[in-house]
């Protein structure tokens, strides 16, 4: 092979030897670990079966009709259903409405005080956000007449945790979606608003036609990191619930913790880490391949 | 931390050995040390953990039986850090966990009386329930749970006995059997249902609340003394029939790995000998493991809650004591049951299918 072959495997050397022991070796590691029980023995996919059937998972007895624990699964499922429309939602607004205010830039630093804030931090002040006594959320909704939601601590409660814990992830998640919309409102043109206030185009069809659409590359990556996000949730609720009360709040990423470092069950901890390897691969492999695109 | 300071110094004064003393949650010890044995390394040389825990990873920990022994100590308390004839662990003092804490002054200035019986333990939390100003009769202390484990142990001694809450310790005993059903439906969930233990929060921010008259009566470990303003107002009492009381000595290690393993036996040598442990109970809050240390060297509260154990069986913490997956099943399940007392049985079920 002549230098000018192996100067590139010199430079690419260091990169996939760390890649090679950090990364692939973890992995393959655990995949292997998935299909041991704890003694060692070799049981294929038994422990994958029996995660999966487990409450702890997916509860059918509770979901939909009775209140949480509905399993760890379901409530990563409710956090996508809830948590990633209204941080989209929210996120939007902000960028739109503080566009042309004077002084916006304070404002949006406030909200995105949440995601500069380590989230673990956002967690325990969850707790204290939906106190009964002294939680802001609850001095609201006593004001707006909501007493019977407002004289409980939200996160006492299996009917009212998984909430509380999802809408302080959109406090804390917020600040991200508005950063990306305003850098990609900032980007469009001020031609084409001109040319559609000419033709006569309302605020409304102007926002429709053309703020949306262009847009939409944005929202395609606020919704994958957001995702990606809310499935390896972990901090905010471990440190607001602990996933409790009764498991009413528990996500894949505790559960995992749990298997691996309470109950030192590393294979079933194994299987958990590859269910959510498996589930985060899809919006990942978009992300990577949009930015060979984008090359 | 300050509590401790004194005894550290005390030792450095003594052996020359200079301590830098560091605070980990166990829980988060729990996390670090497997990973930190495993590359054959430790936070440090002498650490302080839970017993199940000692007991479960002697590959990695020193055989200390050349420096403790089991006859300086009360009766079965270093049989839980002993695995196959050697001692891996040194008991510290410990924490007594006597009943239901009341402030004096909020009992006279109500004329309550201190029960007796069930029945007028009953009628003590129905009166207080009645007192202008009272949230509910008892604070819900929470952190992961451990204050209601706390109390639900206690109900499970008093009216289950030693025998009943060691079979749930050792697994012989089922959660679901009929005399803990009968525990659950009699005592403790109808106290739940009429409202008489308050919402958990925040075990310390709760311990504001009733100190200042929100709730009359806080289960709670002996180190409540150390954190009130005015021990001398403090008073408690057991559940009418309690024979037995959770008792929780700390427990502390030499990791294997430790560079400076006769300074560690040294510092362990001490801190589990009387002098150490006499030096801590006269800081408040704590209740002497090691036999040597005399009654008059604690203070006037403590002295009280020392003389409570006089006479009664000491039992270890049962979480603390079956600890892993278990521990903090049983933690969130109570903190379940608080509020969906209705739930009771599928509380105990889940707890069963955790249980060892």
């Amino acid at each position: 092979m002549s230098q000018k072959n192996t100067t590139p495997l010199f430079f690419l050397a260091p990169a996939v030897i760390l890649i090679t022991i950090f990364v692939i070796y973890p992995i393959i590691k655990t995949l292997w670990l998935s299909f041991l029980s704890p003694n060692g023995e070799f049981v294929g996919l038994h422990s994958y079966f029996k995660v999966l059937r487990s409450k702890e998972i997916i509860n059918l007895d509770r979901f939909p009709y009775k209140s949480p624990p509905w399993g760890a699964l379901i409530h990563n499922a409710m956090w996508i259903a809830i948590h990633l429309p209204l941080t989209l939602f929210l996120g939007l607004f902000f960028a739109i409405v503080l566009k042309e205010v004077r002084g916006a830039s304070i404002i949006k630093s406030i909200v995105f005080l949440g995601m500069v804030m380590p989230m673990v931090i956002g967690g325990l002040l969850a707790e204290f956000l939906f106190d009964k006594d002294v939680g802001i959320v609850n001095v609201v909704l006593r004001f707006i007449g909501l007493h019977p939601l407002a004289n409980i601590s939200w996160t006492y409660h299996p009917e009212t945790a998984l909430l509380a814990t999802i809408l302080s992830g959109v406090w804390m998640w917020t600040g991200f979606s508005m950063i990306v919309y305003s850098a990609a409102l900032a980007a469009i043109p001020r031609e084409y608003y001109e040319a559609a206030e000419i033709d006569g185009a309302t605020s409304f069809r102007k926002f429709i036609h053309i703020t949306l659409p262009l847009l939409k590359p944005a929202t395609l990556v606020v919704v994958v990191m957001t995702v990606l996000y809310e499935l390896k949730i972990f901090d905010i609720v471990y440190a607001a619930t602990g996933g409790g009360p009764g498991g009413a709040s528990m996500v894949l990423a505790i559960l995992m913790y749990i298997k691996a470092f309470v109950a030192f069950n590393f294979n079933e901890a194994a299987v958990l880490a590859t269910l959510l390897t498996l589930l985060t691969l899809p919006p990942a492999i978009w992300i990577a391949k949009t930015a060979v695109g984008r090359k | 931390m300050e509590s401790f300071t004194p005894v550290l110094e005390a030792f450095t004064e003594k052996t020359g050995i200079e301590v830098e003393y560091r605070i980990y949650r166990a829980e988060d010890l729990a996390t670090i040390l497997p990973a930190q044995f495993e590359s054959g390394m430790a936070p440090a040389d002498v650490i302080f953990m839970w017993a199940w825990w000692i007991a479960n990873n002697t590959d990695h920990i020193l055989d200390v039986s050349d420096v403790i022994n089991p006859d300086d100590f009360m009766p079965g308390t270093v049989d839980q850090v002993t695995v196959d004839g050697k001692i891996y662990g040194a008991p510290y003092t410990g924490k007594v966990k006597p009943g239901f804490w009341y402030r004096i002054s909020f009992f006279e200035e109500h004329n309550l009386e201190v029960p007796t019986t069930w029945a007028e333990f009953e009628t003590l939390l129905e009166t207080i329930s009645e007192i202008p100003g009272i949230e509910a009769p008892i604070a819900s202390g929470d952190g992961v749970g451990w204050p209601l484990s706390d109390v639900t142990e206690h109900f499970i001694l008093t009216f289950g006995g030693t025998e009943l809450f060691q079979g749930l310790i050792d697994g012989s005993v089922s959660w679901t059997s009929d005399e803990v059903k009968a525990i659950f439906r009699d005592k403790l969930v109808p106290l739940l249902k009429a409202g008489y233990f308050s919402e958990p929060k925040d075990w310390t921010l709760i311990l504001e609340d009733w100190w200042e008259g929100t709730h009359a009566l806080y289960f709670m470990g002996s180190w409540i003394t150390g954190m009130v303003d005015n021990a001398s107002d403090l008073g408690v009492f057991s559940l009418p029939g309690a024979e037995a009381f959770v008792f929780g000595p700390d427990f502390m290690f030499i990791p294997k790995y430790t560079e400076y393993p006769a300074e560690a036996k040294e510092l362990v040598k001490f801190l589990s000998g009387a002098e150490g442990q006499t030096i801590q109970v006269k800081q408040g809050g704590h209740i002497a493991t090691n036999l040597g240390v005399k009654l008059d060297d604690y203070p006037e509260v403590d002295k009280r809650v020392a003389q409570l154990l006089e006479g009664a069986t000491a039992v270890t913490d049962l979480d603390d004591t079956v600890g892993g997956e278990f521990q903090t099943t049983f933690w969130d399940q109570l903190k379940y049951l608080w509020v969906h007392p209705d739930e009771w049985e599928d509380v105990l079920a889940n707890i069963e299918a955790k249980a060892p």
